[in-house]
């Protein structure tokens, strides 16, 4: 595999880490002020779709310009369709979307 | 027909142009007491006992290409019961037991050969881990002895002992540990449901569960719908899939391993030898290449194959510990798709759907397991409670917070 | 006050060994050259804070901060592109750059600095056939259309993050690399270096002999 990095251009998938599924979204704790209970927390931490064909998985470009990045791809086939930066990586946008 | 010096020589005869087929190829029933998804090791292990030891002959064995074909054909047919944690020394060492007997259990040759299984140390800390894991086996009565570098260097003379990085310091040693021929596992365990009566149906994919109430009264299939009292699966890779169909999500991720072959060389490695430090572990086969692998890709993946930075890593591996390994060929290379699980230790339990059975979760160590799997699994579908040596395997346990997780590593599967 | 002073010293010392190694005795297919007394100051943007950046570096440097993948070159100072939004303040000594007190002035508030001066080793590799050698161990393509004069890439050779560009042409039209390593893994990969040169002839410069 090759992986396109947004920053860098198409790079040897050696230079990336895998960190997984980028859909499931952190519940929010009721310490955080949120109301979610333990079923959530169990879902968010053990469960996985584990999907057969295209996902929305994080990589990160650590033996590159080390940023973190959204890329789908097939689980099948090993096909990228889009990679993109992570929000929040890179310092020209200002806050970006899933920023606290 | 059993096997034996007489049949062979009955067979050399007729120039052995008369040897009968060694299982049948039914077309599937309408129905069948169990049906078990998956014809590997763990699906034809699980027939087996649940028609020798439970007295259900009534069984399908539904396979969606050739039984085989999936890990049961990928692995390195290493066999071992070196585990330290409860739940997995015991249940490991009754596969152990469960293999040193297969040959006579199953009439069959599979090659079983407890040629030694040796995981190096390179530190202090590494040494002491290893003390303590080979402790736990002795006192679960499972053979384990601690070697230091000379000792090593007798059994292993061509390792590299003065790696500056990874000096070898001695190694953790179960000579009762050591290869099986994999096909043999599953064709023999095949022939032996076979005579039992058990149905092993190839090329026929489950598409989707029939359901009554809620309740799994059988699996829609590419060779039609079969009726089932209980349905098992032992899909390892694609358990996700399969789990998806009767609307289940498993703390499971499917994970891509390579596994390497080198050309034929005169004998070599005595046993099996693991650089776990370098991501390395090697054995020689009977046609005498080596066998060798290292860690997963590190990507969700099904695709059965995996990428070059993983190839090249575990040749370093192999550089650094067995520098002379360079000057051989590498002959063969493929990938197999490992049900990960979130501690690292597999599932044999009951799913919340009525009359659905899990084993799953076997990591890059399901081979192994193979006899004790089938065992434990047959109990639970017969009796519908865990067998004493799976009782720990619960799907429930990361719940409750019961997990058995060998590396310390957490619910990130990838690095299991 | 300090009552003893750091004195440092070439990483590269015991490595690096002087003079033509390897086939050959006709010119060189590779020259080494390491300079051991650099500059080097990471400079990384604040969020929002590009045009400031841009601004303070064009008055301070004589160039705008890199575009993605390039170099940009001031009057006596080189900037490295380095990752989005960041880039590699990178000079020799002895110069007359702007010290490091000046740029911490010139981007206050625009920009976070780090001082990378002694934590980082500087390789350059250059010669007809420099490319063939790096091609043992990069796996970026160095072909003139894809990595043309004032190209720049992080990247990873043998395991080890590598700030990598390619300077002007050398006298005789050959390419030149810059390797920027961090120090302590740098023994290392000027052994790869040398190693992966030997087959081509390899000159290797004495530590501040110049280029």
């Amino acid at each position: 595999m090759r992986i396109a990095c947004p920053f860098c251009g198409a790079r040897d998938s050696g230079e990336f880490t895998y960190l997984g599924d980028a859909s499931p979204k952190r519940p929010d704790a009721p310490i955080d002020g949120g109301t979610a209970v333990e079923d959530q927390f169990y879902d968010y931490v053990y469960l996985r779709d584990n999907v057969a064909g295209l996902t929305r998985e994080y990589w990160y470009h650590g033996g590159g310009c080390r940023s973190w990045l959204i890329a789908e791809r097939s689980t099948t086939t090993h096909e990228f369709k889009s990679v993109t930066a992570a929000p929040g990586a890179g310092a020209a946008k200002a806050k970006q979307a899933g920023e606290r | 027909m059993k096997y034996s010096i007489f049949s062979l020589a009955r067979a050399a005869l007729s120039s052995h142009k008369n040897w009968g087929r060694a299982w049948r190829d039914p077309a599937p029933k309408s129905h069948y007491d169990v049906v078990i998804i998956g014809g590997g090791g763990h699906g034809l292990a699980t027939a087996y006992f649940l028609a020798k030891e439970y007295g259900i002959r009534n069984i399908a064995v539904l396979e969606k290409g050739w039984i085989g074909s999936g890990n049961a054909g990928r692995n390195t047919t290493i066999i071992r019961s070196n585990y330290m944690l409860p739940g997995n020394t015991s249940f490991y060492e009754l596969s152990m037991k469960l293999w040193e007997r297969m040959e006579q259990d199953l009439n069959y040759n599979t090659m079983v050969s407890q040629r030694g299984i040796i995981n190096l140390y390179h530190s202090d800390a590494q040494r002491d881990a290893f003390a303590r894991r080979g402790n736990a086996m002795r006192i679960n009565g499972i053979d384990a002895e601690l070697l230091d570098a000379t000792e090593i260097r007798k059994i292993l003379p061509f390792l590299n002992y003065d790696n500056a990085r990874f000096p070898i310091q001695g190694g953790l040693m179960q000579r009762r540990g050591g290869t099986a021929r994999h096909d043999a596992v599953v064709w023999g365990y095949a022939r032996a449901a076979d005579e039992f009566g058990v149905d092993i149906i190839q090329n026929c994919e489950v598409t989707g569960f029939q359901r009554t109430n809620g309740r799994i009264t059988g699996v829609e299939t590419s060779r039609g719908i079969i009726g089932a009292g209980k349905v098992g699966m032992a899909v390892a890779g694609s358990s996700s899939r399969v789990a998806a169909m009767a609307g289940l999500r498993l703390p499971i991720e499917s994970h891509v391993l390579q596994a390497f072959v080198s050309e034929a060389i005169k004998p070599l490695i005595p046993g099996v030898v693991t650089f776990g430090a370098g991501h390395f572990y090697v054995s020689q086969s009977d046609k005498g290449g080596l066998v060798f692998g290292g860690d997963l890709d590190g990507y969700n993946s099904y695709a059965q194959r995996g990428n070059m930075p993983v190839m090249e890593d575990v040749c370093e591996g192999g550089m650094a510990i067995m520098p002379m390994i360079g000057r051989v060929r590498l002959l063969r290379q493929w990938g197999g798709i490992m049900d990960m699980s979130m501690d690292g230790t597999p599932i044999i339990d009951k799913t919340p759907v009525d009359g659905l059975y899990l084993n799953a979760g076997w990591c890059y160590g399901g081979f192994k397991a193979t006899p004790a799997s089938g065992l434990v699994f047959a109990h639970l579908l017969a009796r519908d409670e865990p067998h004493e040596e799976g009782r720990r395997f619960r799907l429930d346990r990361f719940r409750r917070g019961a997990m058995i997780d060998e590396k310390g590593q957490g619910a990130q599967p990838n690095l299991h | 006050m300090p009552d003893f002073v750091w004195s440092s010293q070439s990483p590269l010392k015991k490595a690096l060994v002087p003079g033509r190694h390897g086939a050959g005795k006709a010119a060189p297919g590779v020259s080494l050259s390491h300079v051991s007394d650099i500059a080097l100051v990471q400079v990384m943007t604040r969020r929002g804070r590009n045009a400031d950046v841009a601004k303070a570096a064009k008055k301070l440097f004589g160039a705008e901060p890199p575009a993605a993948l390039k170099i940009s070159s001031g009057k006596v100072v080189t900037l490295v592109w380095s990752g989005p939004d960041q880039f590699l303040a990178f000079s020799e000594l002895p110069q007359t750059a702007p010290s490091v007190e000046q740029q911490e002035q010139a981007f206050a508030g625009s920009a976070s600095l780090s001082n990378q001066s002694d934590g980082r080793c500087q390789i350059r590799i250059s010669g007809p056939n420099a490319r063939d050698a790096l091609a043992k161990m990069t796996s970026l393509d160095l072909h003139d259309t894809v990595f043309p004069v004032g190209s720049a890439a992080t990247t990873s050779i043998d395991h080890t993050a590598v700030n990598f560009w390619r300077e002007a042409d050398d006298a005789s039209g050959n390419p030149v690399y810059v390797a920027l390593v961090f120090t302590s893994f740098s023994d290392t990969l000027w052994h790869l270096f040398v190693e992966s040169s030997l087959e081509y002839g390899v000159e290797v410069a004495a530590i501040g002999a110049g280029h």
